[in-house]
């Protein structure tokens, strides 16, 4: 009976159960207990479709457990704890609601087994996350929130077509493995492929977690990309085409990552990048890549709240993220610095850190399988990722050139939300065991051999050198106060500009073409005004006996028409 | 932005992990690190001879491969990157006010203070 209730429900109850707590630290620990909870809960489930539910002659499926939606809902479970452990001080109904309802759509729809849930659930992360944005409260979150939400509810909108197509083809609303060709699969696709940040899909993820509140960022970076990436691998596991969408994923934000400024910003980019990751394990499609793709998300969550936390925590002491205006915080903030460069560590895949254990088996599937390029490519990846994340990062926040700024160490409930985040991160490195064990697949990978533990550190310690060369030659590019132009140039300048321009052109073209017409009827009056006006020609000569003498033709004409219309 | 330089400089005050760390404010200190980085880079190279590698491709069997593909990749992203930037770089107000690149963090939402021991 308990099986049978949806997870996600938990969330929602809770999230109404709030208004009903006293403010303050009661709602802090209710927002720490739901998610333990729910995990205790996931982690008990047996295996089976759970909660059959009917919904307008359809069975709907809300409860599909198995082994890959079950790591993917104790890995949000766990975000979700560790998250709301940061925002402990957090008083704001808003975010408070807004995090326990992300979270719980997040999770109900890893557990959808029909496309009909996962719409509804689809729809429920974008709205509830687009008010941790919103919770900032200024002029520019509200934009940027605007632009988010359009993107993420454009993307539901896009799976609730490709739903009804795929029910006209196939008679059923199932979410189960599919094969790309039809209309309906493409859809599908391609909306799993927003929110999974697709090249080209992808700026509503740099442009929005910026531009989250501290807290909410951290809570925005662990589900929504996730849930694609999830969502991906249960529907289209094994389409060659996501291999190369990957490789180019890895590839082109670290280059954006360098030259960024914001540094939640540069997270946002590597975020994109360690997604591509996921995305070529998912086009590989073998057990060993699809084990690679579940644990590098699993990893890749804590790892990068981690980072987003650390960076989170120096914007909640100096109020500000920006590389330019930071450095030399090691010596006020030593512990954030140190959480800080275990994430970097993480991220960059070093040996006994979390990222090496999990994003070996994709780069292994990779050559197994014969993609040379895109192995390659993924190892200039991860050479780049360990570049902007793993050393820019640390360095440019914690020490570079010293910014003067001697903010206070993080609070208490930041600092624990990062060492358990830390601890975890280095657990699943040094004894990756237990990570492997909730996999989808039987694991059969040992991570730490010689080559591989040799090997993975020349390329780290060499990106490493070549950072330092160029830093010390003064080739390095320096952090400037700046935006750089990505592909949301298109639709927020060029597009706007570009409509601006036909408008005023089609105004003038039209006003022109007014004039003209309106200066000919002025001619044409004035000329008849000129002849038959009262002081014209041809009313001068006009007798008043013509005028009645056209009138008697005129009835004449009448009479005669009527008669002979009669008459036929 | 509305950062102040602290008034209350007092390196007394920091932290005791960070007062640990202070010894990286002094750039001949900084100078062995980076000669440290060299040595292990160094004997990273050189370890490539002294085992045999269990290794998939033709390229990773290239003495020092992994090594050199690190650095001269990485070297060449960022020259691309600074490449990158005449295109796109443009003034942080370029969006502004439609975006929070150019505004101040709410201050109410912060906790910001000083480190005063």
């Amino acid at each position: 009976m308990v099986d049978s209730i949806p997870v996600a429900f938990l969330f929602f109850g809770a999230a109404l159960a709030l208004f009903a707590v006293p403010q303050g630290r009661v709602r802090s620990v209710v927002m720490l207990a739901v998610p333990l909870a729910a995990a205790l809960h996931v982690w008990s489930l047996p295996a089976g479709d759970l909660g059959q539910v009917e919904f307008f002659g359809y069975s709907l499926e809300l409860m599909r457990v198995d082994k890959l939606s079950r790591v993917f809902a104790l890995i949000f479970c766990l975000a979700a704890f560790l998250g709301n452990l940061y925002a402990w001080h957090v008083r704001d109904m808003v975010q408070l609601v807004a995090a326990l309802v992300y979270a719980g759509s997040a999770i109900g729809a890893v557990f959808a087994g029909d496309l009909i849930t996962l719409f509804f659930y689809w729809e429920g992360t974008a709205i509830a996350s687009v008010f941790l944005i919103w919770a900032r409260r200024t002029e520019g979150a509200y934009h940027t929130g605007m632009r988010y939400l359009v993107i993420q509810i454009g993307s539901g909108v896009i799976l609730l077509a490709g739903a009804i197509l795929y029910h006209g083809e196939t008679g059923n609303f199932a979410f189960e493995k599919m094969t790309l060709g039809s209309p309906a699969t493409w859809l599908i696709f391609l909306s799993f492929g927003i929110k999974c940040a697709f090249p080209l899909l992808h700026n509503w993820l740099q442009d929005s977690y910026p531009a989250g509140t501290v807290t909410g960022t951290v809570i925005l970076s662990a589900f929504t990309t996730k849930l694609a990436v999830y969502a991906l691998a249960r529907g289209f596991a094994g389409t060659e085409i996501l291999i190369y969408i990957g490789a180019i994923m890895t590839l082109f934000p670290i280059f954006f990552a360098v030259i960024e400024n914001d540094l939640r910003r540069v997270l946002a980019y590597s975020l994109n990048n360690q997604l591509g990751f996921m995305v070529v394990g998912v086009g590989i499609g073998t057990e060993l890549s699809l084990n690679g793709t579940a644990a590098h998300a699993f990893a890749h969550i804590l790892y990068k709240a981690l980072l987003f936390m650390s960076v989170g925590a120096v914007l909640f002491r100096t109020g500000t993220a920006k590389g330019s205006e930071l450095g030399g915080l090691y010596k006020t903030m030593p512990l954030t610095m140190i959480f800080c460069v275990v994430g970097a560590a993480s991220i960059s895949a070093f040996p006994l850190f979390s990222g090496f254990i999990s994003k070996s088996l994709i780069m292994s599937a990779a050559s197994h399988e014969g993609y040379y390029v895109v192995w390659a490519i993924l190892l200039f990846a991860s050479a780049g990722v360990f570049h902007h994340s793993g050393i820019k990062i640390p360095y440019f926040a914690f020490f570079a050139h010293d910014s003067g700024l001697r903010p206070k160490e993080a609070p208490f409930h930041m600092l624990l939300a990062m060492g358990i985040t830390a601890f975890l991160c280095i657990a699943i490195g040094v004894y990756p065991a237990p990570l492997y064990a909730l996999l989808p697949y039987e694991v059969d990978y040992a991570p730490y051999t010689t080559t591989h533990v040799v090997t993975q550190l020349q390329l780290l310690f060499f990106s490493a050198l070549a950072f330092t060369v160029l830093m010390r030659t003064g080739i390095y590019p320096p952090e400037l106060k700046s935006v750089n132009l990505d592909t949301d140039w298109l639709y927020r300048r060029f597009m706007p500009d570009l409509l601006g321009t036909l408008s005023a052109a089609l105004g003038r073209v039209w006003s022109a073409q007014a004039a003209v017409v309106q200066r000919r009827i002025t001619r044409v009056v004035s000329r008849l005004h000129h002849s038959t006006g009262p002081e014209g020609r041809i009313s001068q000569t006009w007798p008043t006996g013509a005028m009645v003498l056209w009138i008697a033709i005129l009835l004449a004409v009448t009479l005669i028409v009527n008669f002979v219309g009669q008459r036929l | 932005m509305g950062n102040t330089k602290s008034s209350k400089d007092d390196p007394a005050a920091y932290p005791a992990l960070g007062t640990a760390l202070l010894w990286l404010d002094n750039r001949r200190n900084v100078d062995y690190v980076v000669y440290g980085l060299y040595i292990i880079c160094a004997g990273l190279f050189l370890a490539d001879f002294l085992y045999h590698k269990h290794v998939y491709l033709a390229v990773e069997e290239v003495p020092g491969f992994y090594a050199i593909y690190g650095f001269v990749m990485c070297a060449a992203l960022v020259i691309c990157a600074k490449g990158m930037r005449v295109l796109l770089k443009r003034p942080e107000d370029y969006y502004s006010p439609k975006d929070v690149e150019s505004e101040d963090h709410p201050v109410e939402q912060l906790e910001k203070a000083e480190n005063d021991g």
